[in-house]
């Protein structure tokens, strides 16, 4: 029989143009004065850290539909296994290159997630839900109470900065570090998604019993998530202990969960560049509204509460105009060299 | 004795080149016992129907076969392998698939790709063989793309393949279901109430599809139909479920002859 296979269009490059406008504005605002240097490359770095964050939520609710309420659990374990390996002040005295300790800190997130993921991933969305957010809670505790391990309240300073060796300063090789690694979570996730694995975590989001009848180990393929998006959101806390040089437990405050949530849906669910342009509006989101005082008009009120109502009214306007986000996934969850192959053949 | 408290005695467990195998399968939801002691046998290459009044326990015998329910007594077997209280995935993998009452609505995913999910053992299901084994995940995903659009041709709905299946009728979506499963290649492929709601049309065309699958192709089908005249034209053998139990099993002729079978279900026709 003879089969044509037809072929979809794809967009090109509005993300970039998106990326390319947010970078125009920054670029703008340093010619202008209205941003230092210094503020813009610490925003850039700190934009990146929130691409991984939301490239590994969206993993697991984009790709899988699992509700991940410890988003800063995993990226809390990644920061305090960085700071706990290498910080000088560490009650371990350890003093490990960052690199041994990103090793570390990667198998470390890999265990917590099996072990929170083993008995938490077979409940409904609700209690996996609840028991995310449990292990998240447990988890700051024991980091603010157990100090003869992390230091407790105290916090853990004189973290490295990650690859002193590059001859580079520390913010260009902070910014080269999170772009190298953002590029490349985000090349390996395109990879996956557009794959019959994808498509499997696809159908498990849509119907988990439809999945199974059809000959899918849904449990597995969602384990497969979980512990992908964990292990990329530990990677990102590494990189913040090395980026800051820092940590505390008040970094573990449940509400950076809710932010990174917000990115992921404001981008768009179950779409890698939805991720990342919705990490940067988040990051221009909340440092912008430290300005806002500076007008008259919100001069009498405090900057943290009105930053969580613009991050609300953000929400409330793209859940009634735009649900999907707003760069919801546009591809078909098809291996495309099957389709380039098919260009010559049919 | 009532109609209703007649028993099968499992003789059809005798048949030759059975598939699926089910033996003194039971079933209690509370004190409510929903299958009692069901056993049948499907022959390879027939065309099997249930009928039954609703509650008869039908869909609950259908889902203790394929994984969904374990069963509180009996053993389901598939091509000679005990499956009894099996993952539904394993069963699959054994080759018995099934189609459920509903359709599912499969949000964001288009007809090819909810087809591509249907094929088996896929080698880009995993991780690993992503990276290091690309040129054998294209041309698995090749041919099973030739696949899918062969079976949606054969269906006649190969020209919604890109369409979002959300757009789908009711009627497209049972033979999205059914052309789906048919990726899987199973041994037997248990329908559940494939024509409900469909109009009468479509009703023969997925009829003469199962006829020409099972003649042409030697597909295995045990079928759930409230449609009587559908199954009753398609169907060899028809197996009548009632509270639970096995009342007769014969061909539609005997079947709709059967007096117990009218009184229970049928009425008069």
């Amino acid at each position: 029989m003879n089969v044509t296979i037809p072929k979809t269009d794809h967009e090109l490059g509005s993300t970039s143009v998106v990326l390319l406008g947010l970078i125009v504005l920054l670029g703008l605002a340093i010619l202008t004065g209205a941003l230092t240097v210094s503020y813009a490359t610490y925003l850039i770095a700190l934009s990146g850290m929130y691409v991984l964050l939301a490239l590994g939520l969206n993993v697991q609710w984009g790709y899988g539909g699992i509700i991940n309420f410890a988003v800063v659990a995993f990226w809390g374990l990644g920061a305090y296994v960085a700071a706990l390996a290498t910080a000088r002040t560490s009650p371990l005295g350890l003093e490990w290159h960052p690199l041994f300790a990103l090793v570390v800190a990667i198998i470390f997130s890999v265990i917590a997630a099996i072990l929170v993921g083993l008995p938490a991933i077979r409940l409904r969305a609700d209690y996996l839900a609840i028991a995310t957010l449990g292990f998240s809670e447990i988890f700051r505790l024991l980091v603010a109470n157990e100090t003869h391990i992390t230091a407790g309240m105290a916090g853990l300073a004189g973290i490295p900065s990650v690859l002193e060796d590059l001859p580079f300063d520390t913010v260009t090789t902070n910014l080269l570090v999170v772009a190298v690694a953002g590029a490349l979570v985000f090349l390996f996730l395109r990879r996956i998604h557009r794959s019959p694995w994808g498509r499997v975590m696809q159908i498990i989001k849509a119907d988990e019993d439809l999945a199974e009848s059809l000959g899918k180990n849904a449990f597995s393929f969602k384990m497969q998530t979980f512990v992908l998006g964990c292990v990329i959101m530990t990677i990102a806390g590494v990189y913040y202990a090395h980026f800051i040089g820092y940590v505390d437990p008040t970094d573990l405050d449940p509400l950076e969960t809710f932010f990174v949530w917000v990115a992921v849906i404001l981008g768009g669910s179950g779409s890698n560049r939805g991720a990342v342009v919705g990490a940067f509006i988040l990051v221009a989101v909340l440092e912008g509204t430290r300005f806002l005082t500076d007008f008259s008009i919100f001069a009498a009120l405090s900057t943290g509460p009105l930053r969580l109502l613009i991050v609300g009214v953000l929400i409330v306007l793209i859940m009634r105009f735009k649900p999907e986000g707003l760069y919801p996934p546009r591809d078909e969850l098809i291996w495309p060299k099957s389709q380039t192959d098919t260009e010559g053949q049919s | 004795m009532s109609s209703f408290e007649l028993t099968y005695d499992g003789a059809n467990l005798q048949k030759e080149n059975t598939v699926l195998e089910v033996a003194g399968l039971k079933k209690s939801f509370g004190g409510l016992v929903v299958t009692d002691d069901v056993s049948l046998a499907i022959e390879s290459g027939s065309i099997t129907g249930m009928i039954g009044p609703n509650g008869a326990g039908k869909s609950t015998l259908f889902n203790q076969i394929s994984g969904f329910y374990d069963p509180d007594d009996g053993t389901v077997e598939v091509n000679g392998t005990d499956v009894t209280g099996k993952q539904p995935n394993k069963i699959v993998q054994e080759g018995l698939l099934r189609t459920f009452q509903t359709p599912r609505r499969l949000e964001k995913m288009t007809v090819r790709e909810a087809m591509l999910v249907g094929a088996q053992s896929q080698l880009g299901e995993s991780i690993l063989p992503l990276w290091i084994s690309g040129a054998e995940v294209t041309r698995e995903e090749r041919a099973n793309l030739e696949r899918a659009m062969e079976l949606l041709e054969f269906f006649e709905i190969d020209h919604l393949a890109t369409e979002p299946t959300t757009s789908l009728s009711g009627g497209q979506m049972k033979l999205l279901a059914l052309a789906r499963a048919l990726m899987a290649e199973p041994d037997i492929l248990l329908l559940d109430e494939p024509v409900a709601g469909i109009n009468p049309t479509l009703v023969n065309q997925i009829a003469g599809f199962i006829e020409e699958l099972n003649q042409e192709q030697g597909y295995t089908f045990f079928i759930i139909e409230h449609d009587i005249e559908f199954l009753m034209g398609l169907a060899e053998e028809v197996i009548v479920l009632n509270q639970g139990r096995v009342l007769l099993e014969g061909t539609p002729e005997t079947v709709q002859s059967d007096e117990r079978v009218i009184n229970a279900y049928l009425g008069d026709m």
